[in-house]
């Protein structure tokens, strides 16, 4: 194989991986307060899933160049948590004012998830992982790309059953959360099928 | 009279300023005490799995990323660190060379690939079948080699035989080099 | 110290952070596979909510509330810096297997939460209660899970290498699927559904 179709590989395989294998909801169990929240409607999940997607894929740019030209020639990469938080913490806010002052039917579609965003784990998670896994630049966006894809599909996925389930005859103790988190289960069982496709 | 006050409107932002600054020496103060201890561990690690790799390993020397393992002043085999991608990131793994072809053994480093299914590349199971290997054959059957790909995670298993085989032919590559020169 | 022993009784079930708010949910699954595991991330969240606890109460007075939530974050994440340098360095095994959960405790909605709707609303010493009743309800809930988790999916029962017993049929065929991901989430589904039901049968 040569070096290009190889890279082009890698690449297919961190998507994926992202995406289906190691889902960020169902395998690494990150992003689960969104998942609980807004996964009761279809509308609402899908504009939450682009929202954090967007911002992965923004905080995946920021916090490799930061990593790469600051953290680690300064030698202080040890102080990664406290700065790749603030860092999505100000993105967040940024991108919330931007969003505000020029496109206000997009700002009304899911500027109101953005404020959420900030503490959601799925976006620092990414961030933690590209570094873990010493992902270059191309293969950080990527990630970001494929792993906020995989959260949107199953925050999708997720609310069109829970409208389902909302005309249910579920046992009252069950209703809302617990019900939630059964069909999660049997959605990550689901997705364990994934783990032979590459 | 309060500290708020004194400072009027400017008051947030050198609070926020002051608790950054304490913040940040604190953790340089935590920092110098723990790195220190950190690097001592992941030297201690490695030894530890040098002399797992090779019993009789008296000492060993660590030059251009290779480790030459000595016992009683007499060579008896090399290793380094080989790095494959896995699906959850950088896979570490530790390559022993008995000589320039045959490979002495393995042992996974660090991972982040899946608890139950590519994580078992760390077992002895998969990790065996590298002993006595010739260092061609160290790819998966699929691929005209000679391990057996871990079931539901052929990737990882593919990560780790790839990296391995290319890496010690990379390091063959410079050990035969080096000494050529001296 | 009345006041005391209920703010730290009320973490516990009345308000458990798992179970009831269904905070935290993210650790509580992902490092519920084992004993050992749920007691280390445990730790983690003690040192860290304990400590952002006083500072911020102690600070409350005077920290405006434009940049409330900046410091908080700076505060937390300082914390959780700490504990995962004290981890990697004293306790290696516990920082590799807690993996990206140790540096995410920053993002645990049970740490914020507490310092934006406790913490800086109440005196040092109740929020040291209110810290100390989150954690032990944090724990709680992890070790049921745990529990649950490692008894079926390994079908041992040892915490920190001390092997209790083993149960039979289930050491030699582990109900495996307990330890992987989609264990976890039934796990807690039937435990918050069963939290829940008992909430019905007392009214």
């Amino acid at each position: 194989m040569d070096g290009g179709a190889q890279e082009m590989n890698e690449l297919i395989v961190i998507f994926l991986s992202m995406a289906l294998i190691n889902n960020f909801i169902l395998v690494r169990y990150l992003g689960l307060c969104p998942f609980l929240g807004v996964s009761k409607e279809l509308g609402p999940a899908v504009s939450m899933g682009i929202a954090v997607t967007f911002v992965m894929i923004i905080a995946s740019l920021a916090t490799w160049l930061i990593n790469h030209y600051i953290l680690i020639p300064f030698d202080i990469q040890y102080m990664y948590i406290i700065v790749f938080i603030l860092v999505i913490a100000s993105l967040v806010q940024v991108i919330e004012l931007f969003i505000k002052k020029t496109n206000i039917a997009l700002y009304s579609a899911f500027g109101i998830y953005l404020p959420l965003i900030t503490t959601n784990c799925a976006v620092l998670g990414v961030t933690i992982i590209n570094m873990m896994g010493s992902y270059t630049l191309l293969e950080s966006l990527v990630a970001a790309l494929g792993g906020g894809l995989g959260f949107t599909l199953v925050l999708a996925i997720m609310a069109g059953i829970r409208e389902k389930l909302e005309l249910a005859d579920t046992p009252r103790a069950m209703k809302g959360a617990p019900i939630a988190l059964i069909t999660a289960t049997l959605l990550g069982l689901a997705f364990f099928g994934f783990v032979g496709i590459v | 009279m309060p500290a708020k006050d004194v400072f009027g409107r400017a008051f947030p932002v050198i609070l926020l300023t002051a608790v950054v600054a304490i913040c940040v020496s604190l953790l340089t103060y935590v920092g110098s005490i723990t790195l220190p201890r950190i690097e001592a561990l992941e030297v201690q690690k490695i030894q530890g799995m040098l002399s797992g790799m090779f019993p009789d390993m008296s000492r060993y020397t660590f030059e251009d990323e290779i480790y030459a393992i000595y016992s009683d002043e007499v060579r008896i085999g090399y290793a380094f660190v080989a790095v494959g991608k896995g699906y959850g990131g950088a896979i570490n793994i530790l390559v022993g060379l008995e000589d320039e072809a045959t490979i002495k053994g393995i042992t996974v480093i660090s991972h982040t690939e899946t608890p139950g299914l590519g994580s078992r590349i760390t077992e002895d199971l998969f990790t065996g079948q590298f002993v006595r290997l010739s260092v061609d054959d160290a790819a998966l059957r699929r691929d005209g080699g000679q391990i057996d790909a871990i079931t539901g995670a052929t990737i990882s298993s593919r990560a780790v035989a790839d990296a391995v085989r290319i890496t010690a032919m990379e390091k063959v590559k410079v050990l035969e080099d080096s000494e050529e020169g001296g | 110290m009345g006041k005391f022993a209920q703010e730290f009784a009320k973490g516990l079930i009345i308000t458990n952070p798992v179970l009831v708010l269904l905070l935290g949910l993210c650790p509580a699954l992902a490092v519920s596979t084992s004993i050992d595991n749920a007691l280390g991330m445990t730790l983690a969240v003690l040192i860290v909510l304990l400590g952002s606890n006083i500072i911020i109460a102690a600070m409350r007075n005077f920290v405006p509330s434009i940049t409330r939530i900046p410091i908080f974050i700076v505060i937390i994440a300082t914390l959780v810096t700490v504990v995962n340098l004290l981890f990697h360095a004293y306790l290696p095994d516990l920082h590799e297997t807690l993996g990206i959960y140790l540096p995410l405790v920053v993002v645990n909605c049970i740490v914020l939460g507490r310092a934006e709707a406790f913490a800086s609303k109440n005196p040092v010493v109740r929020s040291i209660a209110d810290a100390l009743g989150m954690t032990v309800g944090f724990m709680l809930a992890l070790l049921m899970i745990s529990l649950i988790r490692q008894m079926l999916g390994t079908g041992e029962m040892s915490v920190f290498g001390v092997h209790f017993f083993s149960l039979p049929v289930l050491s030699s065929r582990p109900v495996a699927i307990f330890i992987l991901p989609p264990g976890g989430f039934l796990v807690i589904g039937l435990l918050l559904g069963l939290f829940k039901w008992t909430g019905v049968l007392k009214r």
